[in-house]
């Protein structure tokens, strides 16, 4: 266990701890303690003594006091580590065999608070847009012109997307598609969270045509508890597959973003079981993602919101909440950072359940940015984070369609530029780190001169 | 209702794929119809469709596979 020792060592010696202008060590104010692996890393620091006024009691804190700095009065910090199966005995025997020893206490590891559901935004879209870059992508020509854009959510309401955006938006009605027992037109659906995801993915690339599929809004009949929508989402990416082949073969770049999963075993197979959805590759709709992949589109999913710092209340996996296409091989999974580069707490960790390595990157979310949920809230979730990143990978297809640029190699390039928050490579609160469109624009100026 | 899959050859229709399987109309979501899930080959596809739990369990395995799980799915966001 990690301690701060508190001493009182010679008073010219605590003299000079608090004195600024000199510059103490651990060896110079303590000399070895039994049991006490002391860290010379540690600048000693003075603790001056609290003196209350005339008449006061000497043993508490809560009256008037005055602090002092004075070498016969003040102690002095430094740090250490007791092992924790010797920490009660030393705990007790420190100070009767060190006279120097005034106390011992924790050290306890402190961490920022991290963004929560329900928190404030954390900075507003035009902070995203800054950190994305997005001036630099245009200036590359990466502003998503052309380029299919599909939102596999609750549908869209472009009119409010480019209220809050404050320029048009260009919204294909013949390409999108309505599952079965969904009426509504493409682009005029209630706000709600398909907007937001909408109005998320054009930060980054605000020429991509926008492709409404709202397949959340599917509530099939059926006549067991398993009865859902997942069927539906491979209705989805079938027609996307028309929409991807209907493309020159040499032009193709579609990207489909998926803030969406299952968040209980309860609907699912039993993992192990032929026909589970959450762990097996064979199921039909993660098929159709390897197929759609195969093809020339970038899928990205949203991690989830189940990371264990403050986890969604709906989620019901005990362990490992990134599943089924989540944690596909041949989709981005994306984590959520706010704009202050933290992840946010409710961000799903890995391991994933069909790739371990998961969540791939993170981007940002927990920003004020559509008002799709009222003028205070945040874009929030990992369901804003991934169309987020959705919209980069848009600007870059503006110039690297599939046939320059797979999608498995695209996801190769965000994963090695990705700016690394851990320090040791790959890790499962933040993948391979934030998408970082500067690296991305280097490296693929690098690709181009070589291909060149 | 659950998934199945079946192979057949390209352009399929789903009256031809509930006569391989052998089932009938009230079996079958008609109005989901038949889903192109992947090409397997140049003459063979795998396509998906949803019927009822029984006829599922049904299914000659030579003739189809399945069944898959057809769990809810749901928006990742706002977290509550």
């Amino acid at each position: 266990m990690r301690v701060l020792i508190q001493l009182r060592p010679s008073p010219d010696v605590v003299a000079a701890v608090a004195d600024p202008t000199v510059t103490m060590t651990t060896a110079d104010v303590s000399s070895p303690l039994p049991g006490v692996v002391l860290d010379p890393s540690f600048a000693p620091v003075a603790v001056p003594r609290p003196v209350p006024g005339a008449g006061g009691d000497p043993l508490s804190l809560h009256q008037p006091l005055t602090f002092s700095f004075a070498g016969d009065q003040a102690t002095v910090l430094v740090r250490g580590e007791i092992s924790d199966d010797e920490l009660s005995t030393r705990l007790t025997l420190l100070p009767t065999r060190r006279r120097e020893v005034v106390g011992v206490f924790a050290d306890p590891v402190i961490e920022p608070i991290l963004t929560c559901g329900g928190d404030a935004p954390v900075g507003d879209w035009r902070d995203v847009e800054r950190l994305l870059h997005v001036a630099e992508l245009a200036s590359e020509g990466m502003d998503g012109s052309g380029v299919a854009l599909a939102v596999l959510d609750t549908g869209i309401n472009a009119a409010h997307v480019a209220e809050h955006l404050g320029r048009d938006v260009i919204l294909d009605s013949g390409r999108s598609w309505n599952p079965g027992g969904v009426s509504g037109t493409a682009g005029r659906f209630k706000v709600d969270h398909g907007t937001m995801c909408a109005f998320d993915t054009l930060i980054a690339a605000p020429r991509a045509t926008l492709i409404d599929i709202p397949v959340l809004l599917s509530e099939r009949p059926g006549g067991s508890a398993l009865d859902g929508l997942l069927s539906d989402a491979v209705a989805a990416l079938a027609h996307l597959r028309t929409v991807l082949e209907d493309q020159p073969l040499e032009s193709r770049s579609l990207v489909i973003s998926n803030s969406w999963g299952s968040f209980s075993p309860r609907w699912d197979f039993p993992v192990g079981h032929t026909g589970n959805y959450s762990d097996s590759l064979a199921h039909p709709f993660n098929l159709i993602v390897s197929s759609l992949d195969q093809a020339g589109a970038d899928v990205l999913f949203a991690a989830g919101n189940c990371g264990r710092d403050c986890k969604d209340g709906r989620c019901a996996y005990p362990e490992r909440p990134i599943g089924g296409a989540n944690s596909h091989p041949s989709v981005l999974s994306v984590g959520g950072v706010d704009t202050l580069g933290r992840r946010v707490g409710y961000s799903s960790q890995g391991p994933g359940r069909l790739t371990a390595n998961k969540p791939d990157i993170c981007s940002y979310t927990h920003f004020s940015g559509s008002k799709a949920f009222g003028d205070g809230e945040p874009d929030s979730g990992t369901s804003a984070a991934c169309p987020v990143a959705a919209g980069l990978v848009a600007a870059i297809r503006t110039q690297w369609p599939s046939s320059r640029l797979s999608p498995a190699q695209l996801r190769t390039l965000l994963r090695r530029t990705a700016d690394d928050r851990s320090d040791v490579g790959f890790d499962y609160d933040y993948g391979y780190g934030i998408a970082d469109p500067l690296e991305m624009i280097d490296s693929l100026r690098r690709t181009a001169r070589r291909v060149a | 209702m659950l998934l199945v899959t079946v192979r057949l050859p390209p352009g399929a229709t789903l009256a031809q794929a509930m006569r391989h399987l052998g089932l009938s109309e009230k079996e079958v979501d008609t109005g989901y119809g038949l889903v192109l899930i992947d090409r397997v080959d140049p003459g063979q596809s795998l396509y998906g469709l949803r019927v009822s739990e029984a006829a599922a369990r049904r299914i000659d395995p030579a003739a189809g596979e399945g069944p898959y799980s057809d769990p809810r799915i749901e928006p990742y966001g706002p977290p509550s």
